[in-house]
């Protein structure tokens, strides 16, 4: 029963964690109905934000979340600004290939000027410690302040976007950017906006998860394809469903933890020689597949 | 038209002598291309450093003079048999990446144009570059891959002087049957069923995949109970569940075969997740990095890891204490296994080409064959290097051996490894059970 109790503990933390990766994607996709593939690599840039400016500083990576929620605002701004912009114009194919390149241009990028090592977060207020709560549970502190700020993360973005004059324009630009335009809201200056919160959001995240995960400059593609997952199941623009979906692809991740339970309470020997850790993502892209085909639309999705 | 005449002879005359003279010149002057490819970045980048600088320092030692070294190739001054000739070493960063390791062969062999490869360490990227090498008929020696399977395809281009990975895992059994019999320094007697329960973890690539093979080999023929066996990727971000995965079984050994960062987040995890087994066991690589003890620190005080090399063995070899100073200085760290292991298959290649006083293959083949190097001139704590021409294993260095090593916290503070098998070279009594985070 520990196991069981303790696989589902860790997965919905998990859950929590990667819908706070998914929620910047969600909402750029909201506003704007583009898909971002350099989600992953905005990921990488915040968890090298957070563990330089710790390193640089000599102060504990959770203070450095400001620095990266700045650092990730500009990037979106100016990834917007300078680049997003003009791809809106052509057609689908060419928002693809060019977000796909955008996330090709951060990996180098990284590549050139942190070399392909791995670098972890190895002091820290949190670092190391964890919290047995008893019956299996043991929540690493690090995960669990990541768990906690996520929620917060949440709160306020479906606040924003459902109790503000900003979030209300945000909306409307979602839904018909011409007719939001004719009404005088500004939907470039909007389109901007999504971009910067979701960058902050994912870069927040990332400086967040560098206490506990190693970065290097190809960490991105991993996280982009689980985002995907969970925008997909959550439902594309849905702020709740991301989380709710977030929670269900943790709980997915955690597969082989339930495995292990089954094993070892019916004690079946053969269960114990299947590799599920080995298959552990594979689960995730399973989830996906079924989703497009059953529910395109997600859980939650409000869109077409 | 006389005088003319003699200066033109004494003119030829010259020529000639030097036309003669030239030949000899380049013979003198020729170098010995040495390819060496390692891991300069990525996750086990760390280790490359030291690869790379024990290979250096080898071939310093090789082409210099130093009198109070009690080394044959630190009398010569590069090839003794060549003129003199210097050793030259082109290195080449494989990433870890076996097609990557391969293209890097093949660009040594074709335009290079080296003489032999050293190489690669990780025992994936070892095959991949060996099978390049046979191909194009260019001997290659390899100091540190582990991978029993290495030496058993019927390779004839290529030489092993580092013991494998069958050997190490029978070391590793021989502990824990030790430990039962109350043989090990420092321990009373444990009954079998409190060690009984195994459970291991290797990254995914070709060393790891066997180490698991050799693992579930001698848990059957020794009768431990192996309940779990998995394998994760070397560049794994995360890996919580293996780790749950692992408790789940509730082990009172746990085993991993890691490469560095991977071997350092496997075991923050294990902390994270409060697992306590009773022993912790390494199959070197990872776990004996300086980086590992680094970031680490107290944490690792009580894991065990196979080793080759040790500072202590410094203590009884003074070859070993005298080469630990150069590399010191050189870097700023002891020896290691890797560095020891580097140095070591470099100086094979020295003794190789000395011995082959050629650089033409079939002669290297030939002498690396025949070769015997002594004991008393390694680093390495092994009888000496000599390769297996008959049997299943072609090219294994018969002649050494492994040790087992436990990180212990020694009275200064620092943390150190002892050794704590084989059990007539022990240092220190062994830390047991592990005592926890």
């Amino acid at each position: 029963m520990d196991l069981l109790l303790g696989s589902i503990a860790a997965g919905i933390v998990l859950g929590m964690v990667i819908a706070l990766v998914a929620l910047g994607l969600t909402i750029i996709f909201g506003v704007m109905e583009i898909v971002n593939f350099a989600h992953g690599e905005f990921l990488m840039v915040g968890m090298y934000t957070g563990l330089l400016t710790a390193q640089a500083t000599g102060t504990d990576p959770i203070f450095t979340l400001p620095v990266a929620a700045i650092v990730g605002f500009l990037l979106g701004v100016i990834c917007y600004a300078g680049f997003i912009k003009f791809l809106i114009r052509g057609p689908m194919v060419a928002q693809l290939l060019g977000t796909f390149g955008l996330m090709l241009f951060l990996r180098n990028l990284a590549l050139l000027i942190f070399g392909s090592s791995d670098r972890t977060v190895h002091h820290g207020i949190l670092v190391g410690k964890s919290f047995d709560i008893g019956m299996g549970i043991i929540l690493p502190a690090t995960k669990a302040a990541a768990a906690g700020l996520s929620v917060i993360a949440f709160l306020a973005v479906w606040l924003l976007m459902n109790r503000t004059k900003i979030g209300k324009a945000l909306t409307a630009t979602a839904l018909n950017a011409q007719a939001a335009r004719y009404m005088g809201i500004p939907t470039e200056k909007m389109n901007a906006l999504a971009w910067g919160i979701g960058g902050g959001s994912v870069t927040v995240a990332g400086a967040l998860i560098v206490n506990f995960w190693a970065v290097n400059p190809f960490m991105g593609l991993l996280f982009t394809m689980i985002a995907f997952t969970v925008v997909a199941l959550g439902g594309f623009g849905s702020v709740p469903g991301a989380f709710f979906a977030g929670l269900v692809v943790g709980l997915i991740m955690e597969i082989p933890g339930f495995w292990d339970f089954f094993t070892y309470t019916f004690d079946w020997p053969w269960m114990a020689d299947v590799p599920m850790t080995s298959l552990k993502y594979m689960w995730i892209y399973v989830a996906y597949f079924v989703i497009t085909v059953i529910r395109p639309r997600g859980l939650f999705g409000w869109k077409h | 038209m006389n005088r003319l005449l003699r200066l033109a002879s004494v003119g030829i005359a010259l020529a000639a002598v030097l036309g003669l003279m030239l030949p000899v010149k380049a013979f003198s002057a020729e170098e010995i291309k040495i390819g060496v490819i390692y891991p300069l970045t990525g996750g086990a980048a760390a280790a490359g450093r030291e690869l790379r600088a024990g290979a250096e320092l080898a071939a310093e030692i090789a082409n210099g003079v130093m009198a109070d070294l009690p080394m044959t190739m630190a009398k010569n001054g590069g090839i003794k048999a060549m003129g003199g000739a210097k050793i030259n070493l082109i290195f080449k960063d494989h990433e870890g990446n076996p097609t990557v390791g391969a293209d890097l062969a093949k660009k040594l062999i074709l335009d290079d144009k080296v003489h032999g490869i050293l190489g690669c360490y990780h025992s994936s990227v070892t095959k991949t570059v060996s099978a390049v090498c046979e191909q194009y008929g260019v001997p290659m020696i390899n100091g540190s891959s582990t991978s029993p399977d290495l030496t058993m395809r019927g390779f004839k281009w290529f030489w092993r002087t580092t013991p494998h990975d069958k050997w190490f895992t029978k070391d590793l059994f021989e502990l824990l049957k030790g430990l039962t019999e109350g043989k090990v320094k420092g321990v009373k007697a444990v009954p079998k069923k409190d060690i009984e329960v195994l459970a291991a973890a290797c990254e995914n690539t070709e060393w790891g995949s066997l180490v698991t093979e050799m693992i579930k080999l001698f848990a059957g023929e020794y009768e431990f109970k192996l309940r779990k066996t998995l394998l994760y990727a070397d560049k794994a971000t995360d890996l919580s569940s293996e780790v749950r995965s692992l408790k789940a079984a509730k082990p009172d050994v746990m085993l991993f075969a890691s490469y560095t960062s991977d071997a350092i987040l496997m075991l923050k995890t294990l902390k994270a997740e409060k697992a306590g087994p009773k022993i912790i066991w390494g199959q070197d690589a990872g776990f004996e990095t300086p980086e590992f003890r680094n970031t680490l620190g107290d944490d690792i005080v009580g894991i065990l890891t196979r080793t080759v090399f040790l500072p202590q063995v410094v203590e009884v070899k003074k070859v070993a204490g005298q080469v630990n100073r150069m590399y010191k200085a050189k870097t700023g760290n002891d020896l290691s296994g890797a560095s020891a292991r580097s140095f070591t298959g470099l100086q094979t290649w020295v003794h190789v080409i000395e011995k082959a006083g050629s650089t033409v293959p079939a002669e290297i083949q030939k002498a690396a064959n025949a070769i015997e190097i002594p004991g008393d001139e390694l680093v390495v704590p092994w009888a000496g290097v000599k390769f297996s021409t008959t049997g299943d294993e072609l090219g294994q260095n018969v002649l050494g051996s492994g040790l087992i090593g436990q990180y212990q916290k020694a009275k200064d503070g620092k943390v150190a490894l002892e050794i704590v098998y084989p059990f007539d070279v022990v240092t220190a009594d062994m830390v047991y059970p592990f005592p926890g985070w």
